[in-house]
């Protein structure tokens, strides 16, 4: 994924999802549960309460946007 | 067709010897270039074979073919090995220097070259260090340290790289006995240095040339690539200096060859530890070396039998200046200084009174004739305030200024100083100015400024240069404080030698420094 | 603390070999290493031999012929610097005669010399003048009317100090110190005889040859032949205090030498274990900015950013950002505000900015700027090793064999280390350079890489992974070390990844653009030339896969056993004085001091007792979140101490924009830098000479800060976050950061033996230092690691996101260059400009062909983000397809052009690639144009009126 805006500049939102699928590329070599557990403990670790907040909310809203990966992290976090 | 042996040596070609030898190629004649005999009022000398062995004649010039070819050449010398300055010398480093073609391997060999090195081979490290220590050589560059001494160093010393250095920065004026021997003998000086190469466990070896030496290079460098396979696997190579004297000190001589600013090193560590690129390394003069193949040939004892108390084998002496008979004299130990002035070298060229000689080059002493009992010998020369150094002896006449000589000593350690240490750097050019004002004062005794009489004279101009007293007493006790300082402060021999010409010109000739002369010696 | 000479034993410590020799010095029987010098061994035992080219930091010399000593059954007199001492050597050092050999030489040295003692600036303080002292020198003799020195130019063209030839004595110190202390070979002597004399270069001015100004030189010099022009200007010192200096991350010890309350100069101090009396241009010269004019001495705010500054008093300046971080928290909620902590501010400074974050605002949302330079070093080193820090000490590097260099460049932004490294390289260790830019360690005199691997931007990742390829399949790893010190296991797996033929050297060289072979090379000489030691800097963290770089790098150390030892090693080079430290204290969101996590609820609890407060247990916001965050209108107020985010953060537009949406941004800091245009509230700060406290290098070395003059605004930056968290009610009475200290020690495991009193016995001490390791560790993991075994991590090579096209065909990489420091507000207010006045755009001659650029041409560099305009520079330091800058100069704004692609892990920015394209231009961009317009009203300041 590229950048969109012509400022060069994501919202939020997109740079939110543009991170979790970042993380979940650089994670994904373990393969699986496996690197869909680490990418939720890295979020769990290193986001804030409202940022994890809002990639659940995302990840429902766009079905698409996330990565198998990304998105099973993603689901983790919404369960606990 | 007749054989002709002429000299290809720098001086014997300076004197004309090329257009000689081409005269007699033009001749007929098959004609070989040899170094030089040594003795540079017969050259150009020219020698005939004959069945009596070589007949010489010289100096000859190219019109007189010839008067030489057909015997009747005024300057008919006859069987030159029976030559008086030649028949009264050891030749055991100069023995084929004059006689072989200095780039035939079939000559050096049929002339007992190449025997050294093999005996060296068939030895042991050890045993060829032992014999040069058996031999007594010294070293000849000037400083006359036993060489097996140093070569056990070196061969102690625990490193796989070592290296040969051959000191042929021959920068003192009035020597030339490297040149001669590079150019009249170079093989020599290669197996020198194979053998010690072999003795200490060296494989590479370099030969530090200075520029003023053409022919020596070339001759130097023609003669390595002929040698090559035979000194094998020893690698030489010939380094050239770019002039300064300083590189002739051996540790400024090795920065040179790293090709840094030649630079005296403090000592130690000792070259021999840490030499050439951080790594043990002989380096020798070139007559020590060239001296080392007669003593693997012919035995230590050979070369030990001839010389004179500490002093062992013998010494190329080169006699120079205003004197009639000038060249190389190789010689045993032991002789006089007198007899090498006044019987070999047969006085001055001037034929006026010899009044000093200065044995060593120009940081050697100067010795007046009061003096020519003194023999040739490291000892016997240091107890009398002098060196022998390489063995140059410059001789004057009465017409020379011993102030003047004094003066030009500190001026050409002026000219020649690395700068590095401060005794040699400013103390030379605070040497010259003293000598100068010696040599105004005793010419006129300068009448003190008026305006230094009174209290307002005192103070005028009271930090103005004529405040310091500049009558020749005081600068003669100043000179004398600042050849202290020199001699036993500078980092090296340049500056630690310069007080030796002057001191020695104090010392003998007072009264060319404004003082009185000496009392007449009681004897006379 | 009174003003003494350090003193100088004459030569260098003898190399241990454990063996002693025993001799006899003036009568006393004295026990030494082999190998001591005769100067040395009477200097440590109380006898000062006259010397003047002898100094203990430079090899011995013998020139000066001062120092002549008498050994009994040696003939002459030898020089004792020169002389090593011998067992049962009977020296005499004062005889009659040794006293007249050396004022013989030293009249000759006067005799040369201007005596003009009592108007020359070094008058007190010269060695010439005590040394002729000491040898009794009364009369010079040889008169002045000889030949002299004299009466040479000066050499004035430096901006820090004087060259006067006329007072040279030729000792070759600065040559020597040139040489073998700093490495730049600028120096020389020139001439022959009395006429030799020191030269810079090829006989240039200073200024223009390629003296680095280090001040080596000008320490060395015995006389005043090279002095600082300050003491020219103010005169020689009456004091000194001993600090650390506040650039870089090496963490150099000075002496600030003072004259009452003004400061003369800063020399290195011998003692300094980081830099051993050795520095850089800007520690040693570059302080000026400490009392530049523009620096703002009284609080300021203001309601809006258009308005102009108001200045007020401390007590309104307080009370009004109190009141309103608590009305934002009140309308916006607790987690609306946050703060930002510096990484060039104390430890003691930055405890309390998290301190008043976590106790004071309740949240976590704080944040350094080690987040922009190495976040990944703190997340990479912490996942393999087990700790957030460099491995080893500098002095380790004098035990390396070979010396990867990766994406660091020393020489320019750590000076001192990097003299240090090429000293070693000198003594013969090998180096690997893996840069896009053909470096100054690459080739420099008497240094010169064996392999240099100049790869395209953004590729580390993959070029250590095919190291490690080479090093597993030609099984070059240390299966032993492995073994005992990592998990076998873990170890396979990774080895079985980098194995495949798709991480060999051969098939990433179309990435990489670096020739297989020598990258097959490098490899083989890193695992088997014998002690291998890595160091590293921004180019590795400041990229998309800067953690998994880290861990790559962490990777290749275990493989080789190249960690645990002195000499090995993973060394990130820190880019501010304080990085470390910053992060050590407990300054991201998502850590207490020590590396803690905020969830640990022990951690927590003791934290919760000490401060008598709930404590969150969430991670809070990084920078670009806060940033995010205020954009989307949810977070409004950031306390940012010593910071300048606006131009040291990437893509300046997002960042501006964040900033403008805020209610209220404090802003502490020396000067109105580019962020404070965006501030409600300006708290003066202080420098480094103005108060107490401590900084913690890149070798985790703790050493102290120390007040050398009154802080010029009235408060240290610890009593003003002290009077905020009061004025918020938290009540802390530190009355000395040392109890600051206290407190950090005991709520810090790795930090409970560090306290005031200790580093000052101790000079310094490397964490961890507690009762496991009391006397500090200058080696970690040697018997295991922090987090028990090695831990090998697979690192997937993923590609940046940015990539270049048509539109941005070249790559843009940025860093510093020697003369600057980080944003520039210190140094581009000193005379260091002279050597680097604006940023220029270093460009490959064929790439400037192409556009029709000539060196000097005003080019405009553009990116998706943004565009800015500077000047060319054609160099083949770049290789075509790559350009470079430095974003020293707020006129140029590099970062408009950086993008806010960053590190997977940890967010920090990736500065190091960004696709831009580069043309010819008329003058500045419109952003250029804009800013300058806003930063010159937000820049004007109403002055406080006189007390009614």
């Amino acid at each position: 994924m590229a950048m969109e805006d012509e400022e060069g500049v994501m919202s939020t939102g997109e740079r939110l999802i543009y991170m979790a699928n970042q993380i979940a590329r650089n994670l994904a070599s373990e393969g699986g549960e496996r690197s869909a557990e680490m990418v939720a403990d890295h979020i769990r670790s290193f986001w804030d309460p409202s940022m994890r907040q809002r990639i659940v909310a995302l990840a429902a809203d766009r079905p698409n946007a996330l990565s198998p990966i990304a998105a099973a992290a993603v689901r983790r976090i919404a369960a606990a | 067709m007749k054989r002709v042996f002429i000299s290809c040596d720098m001086a014997s070609v300076a004197l004309g010897a090329d257009a000689v030898a081409r005269a007699f190629v033009g001749a007929g004649c098959e004609v070989v270039r040899t170094g030089s005999r040594g003795l540079f009022s017969i050259e150009p000398l020219v020698e005939i074979e004959t069945e009596a062995g070589r007949i010489g004649y010289g100096p000859v010039a190219p019109c007189e073919v010839e008067a030489v070819l057909d015997g009747t050449h005024r300057n008919y010398i006859g069987a030159v090995d029976e030559h008086r300055f030649f028949a009264a010398q050891k030749r055991f480093t100069f023995a084929r220097c004059g006689i072989v073609d200095p780039l035939s391997l079939a000559d050096y060999a049929a002339h007992r070259g190449w025997i050294g090195l093999d005996t060296a081979r068939a030895a042991e490290p050890q045993a060829v260090v032992d014999a040069i220590r058996a031999s007594g050589l010294r070293g000849r560059g000037g400083a006359g340290f036993p060489t097996g001494i140093k070569w056990q160093t070196v061969l102690d010393a625990p490193c796989r790289t070592k290296y040969i250095v051959c000191n042929a920065d021959e920068g003192d004026s009035g020597t030339f006995a490297d040149r001669m021997l590079m150019e009249g003998d170079p093989f020599c000086l290669i197996e020198g240095m194979a053998i010690a190469a072999h003795a200490v466990g060296a494989s590479r070896g370099f030969i530090y040339i200075r520029s003023e030496y053409p022919f020596g290079i070339d001759a130097m460098r023609a003669a390595i690539e002929l040698s090559a396979d035979r000194v094998a696997p020893f690698e030489l190579e010939v380094r050239v200096g770019a002039g300064a004297y300083v590189c002739g000190e051996e540790t400024a001589l090795l920065d040179s060859i790293e090709g840094r600013r030649g630079q005296v090193r403090a000592k130690p560590p000792l070259p021999a530890l840490a030499g050439l690129f951080g790594k043990p390394t002989v380096i020798n003069n070139v007559l020590s070396l060239a001296a080392v193949p007669f003593i693997l040939s012919e035995g230590a004892q050979a070369y030990a039998d001839v010389g004179f108390g500490r002093s062992r084998g013998t010494m190329p002496v080169q006699l120079a200046g205003n004197v009639k008979h000038g060249g190389l004299f190789e010689v045993g130990f032991g002789i006089t200084l007198g007899e090498l002035v006044n019987d070999i070298g047969g006085g001055t060229a001037s034929g006026r009174p010899v009044r000093a000689v200065q044995v060593g080059g120009p940081l050697g002493a100067y010795f007046p004739p009061s003096m020519f009992d003194l023999p040739f010998d490291y000892e016997a020369f240091t107890a009398a305030g002098g060196l022998i150094g390489h063995a140059g002896i410059t001789i004057f006449d009465d017409s020379v200024d011993m102030a003047q000589m004094a003066r030009f000593a500190m001026e050409f350690c002026a000219a020649e100083s690395c700068g590095k240490c401060t005794p040699c750097r400013i103390g030379s050019t605070r040497g010259v100015e003293i000598v100068d004002r010696i040599i105004a004062a005793r010419e006129s005794e300068p009448a003190r400024p008026t305006a230094n009489n009174g209290v307002l004279g005192k103070a005028l101009y009271s930090r103005a240069p004529d405040r310091i007293d500049v009558s020749p007493s005081a600068q003669t006790t100043l000179l004398r404080d600042l050849c202290d300082t020199m001699k036993y402060g500078s980092l090296c021999a340049l500056g630690g030698f310069t007080p030796y010409p002057v001191l020695s010109a104090l010392d003998h000739f007072p009264e060319d420094f404004g003082a009185p002369a000496p009392a007449l010696e009681a004897a006379e | 603390m009174g003003f003494t000479r350090e003193t100088d034993h004459g030569t260098l410590p003898a190399l241990a070999t454990g063996a002693n020799v025993t001799l006899t010095i003036d009568g006393e029987h004295v026990t030494l290493p082999e190998g001591t010098s005769i100067m040395r061994a009477a200097s440590l035992t109380g006898t000062a031999i006259p010397k003047l080219c002898a100094s203990d930091n430079l090899e011995s010399f013998g020139s000066c012929r001062l120092c002549l000593v008498e050994v009994e059954g040696r003939n002459g007199y030898p020089a004792s610097c020169t002389t090593p001492i011998a067992e049962g050597m009977v020296v005499r050092t004062q005889t009659e005669r040794l006293k007249e050999l050396r004022r013989g030489v030293m009249e000759l040295y006067i005799s040369d010399h201007p005596l003009d003692c009592l108007t020359c600036a070094a008058n007190g303080d010269c060695e010439l003048q005590n040394q002729a002292g000491a040898v009794g020198l009364r009369d010079v003799r040889y008169g002045y009317d000889g030949a002299t020195n004299m009466g040479q130019p000066k050499d004035q063209s430096n901006p820090y100090f004087d060259f006067d030839p006329s007072k040279c004595i030729v000792c070759s110190r600065c040559v020597r110190a040139c040489d073998e202390v700093q490495g730049t070979f600028a120096l020389t002597i020139e001439g022959l005889g009395f006429g030799s004399k020191v030269a810079a270069s090829q006989d240039d001015a200073f200024l223009a040859s390629e003296c680095v100004s280090c001040g080596a030189c000008v320490q060395a010099c015995p006389t005043a032949s090279l002095i600082e022009k300050k003491v020219v200007e103010t005169g020689t010192p009456d004091r000194s205090v001993i600090t650390t200096c506040a650039y870089c991350g090496v963490g150099c010890t000075f002496r600030a030498e003072m004259r009452g309350e003004e400061l003369v100069r800063m020399v290195p101090w011998k003692d300094g274990k980081a830099n051993h009396g050795h520095s850089c241009v800007k520690g040693r010269f570059a302080w000026g900015y400490a009392q530049h004019k523009e620096r703002i001495l009284h609080p300021m705010i203001r309601t809006s950013i258009t308005e102009p500054w108001r200045e007020v008093s401390w007590d309104e300046a307080i009370v009004h950002t109190a009141s309103e971080f608590r009305r934002i928290q009140e309308k916006y909620g607790r987690l609306a505000v946050g703060g930002i902590t510096s990484s060039r501010c104390t430890n003691e400074e930055t405890f309390l900015v998290q301190k008043l974050v976590r106790q004071g605002f309740g949240n976590n949302n704080v944040d350094t700027c080690a987040r922009v330079c190495h976040s990944p070093t703190g997340y990479g080193l912490k996942t393999t090793f087990g700790t957030s820090a460099g491995t080893q000490d500098f002095d380790s590097v004098m035990q390396s064999d070979v010396i990867l260099v990766i994406g660091a460049n020393p020489t320019d932004a750590h000076p001192v280390f990097g003299s240090r490294m090429k000293q070693r390289l000198r003594q013969g260790a090998k180096l690997i350079v893996i840069d896009p830019r053909r470096t100054d360690l690459v080739r420099s005199p008497h240094v010169e890489a064996e392999h240099h691997l100049p790869l395209r931007p953004g590729t580390n990742v993959a070029m250590l992974t095919a190291m490690a390829h080479v090093i597993v399949t030609e099984e070059l790893y240390d299966e032993a070390f492995i073994r005992e010190r990592c998990d076998w296991d873990e170890f396979q797996d990774w080895a079985d990844f980098v194995s495949e033929a798709a991480r060999s050297p051969e098939a990433i060289e179309p990435l990489t653009g670096v020739r297989a072979e020598d990258v097959r090379g490098a490899a083989r000489l890193y695992a088997t030339g014998g002690n291998g030691a890595i160091y590293y800097g921004l180019g590795v963290t400041e990229h998309s896969q800067g953690s998994s770089t880290v861990m790559a790098i962490a990777n290749l150390a275990m493989a080789t056993g190249n960690i645990g030892r002195e000499g090995v090693g993973v060394n990130p080079l820190r880019g501010q004085n304080n990085v470390q430290g910053a992060c050590d204290m407990g300054s991201f969101p998502h850590e207490f001091s020590g590396y803690r996590h905020v969830s640990d609820d022990a951690t927590r609890a003791m934290f919760e007792a000490a401060w008598g407060v709930k404590l969150d247990h969430e991670p809070g916001l990084r920078i670009p979140n806060m940033l995010d965050a205020a954009t989307d209108g949810t977070f409004k107020a950031l306390f940012i101490q010593g910071e300048d985010i606006l131009q040291s953060d990437p893509n300046t537009h997002h960042v501006a924009a964040g900033l403008a949406a805020m209610e209220c941004v404090v802003v502490q800091d020396l000067f109105l830098n580019e962020t404070a245009n965006y501030a409600h509230v300006f708290l003066p700060g202080s420098t480094f000479l103005e108060k107490d406290g401590t900084f913690t290098n890149a070798e985790r070395r703790i050493q102290r800060v120390r007040k050398v003059m009154a802080p010029l605004n009235g408060q240290a930056d610890w009593e003003i976050v002290q009077l905020v968290a009061n004025a918020m009610g938290l009540g802390w009475s530190y009355s000395h950061p040392s109890e600051i200290m206290d407190e950090i020690a005991a709520l810090t495991p790795t930090f409970a033996g560090v306290h005031y009193d200790r580093l000052d016995a101790e000079g310094s001490l490397q964490w961890p230092a507690n009762d496991a390791a009391p006397g500090g560790t200058p080696t970690m993991h040697i018997d295991g690691f922090a987090r028990g075994k090695g831990k090998f991590i697979v690192t997937d090579y993923i590609p940046t996101d940015e990539k270049t096209g048509p539109r941005f065909p070249l790559l843009l990489t940025t860093g510093r260059i020697l003369s600057h420091y980080n944003v520039g507000a210190q140094t581009r207010r000193t005379a260091n400009t002279a050597w680097h006045p604006e940023d220029r755009l270093e460009i490959h001659p064929a790439d400037a062909e192409n556009r029709g650029i000539k060196d000097g041409d005003w080019v405009g560099l553009k990116s998706r983000a943004g565009e800015t305009t500077l000047r060319a520079q054609i160099t083949e330091r770049v290789a075509p397809g790559v350009v470079y800058t430095t974003f020293h100069h707020p006129d140029t704004q590099a970062n408009v052009i950086t993008t806010d692609y960053s590190d997977w892990a940890t967010n920090c920015p990736e500065y190091k690639v960004t696709a831009v394209q580069v043309g010819l231009s008329n003058g500045p961009s419109d952003w250029q144009e804009d800013y300058a317009d806003h930063a010159r009203q937000s820049r004007r300041i109403a002055p406080l009126e006189a007390a009614e």
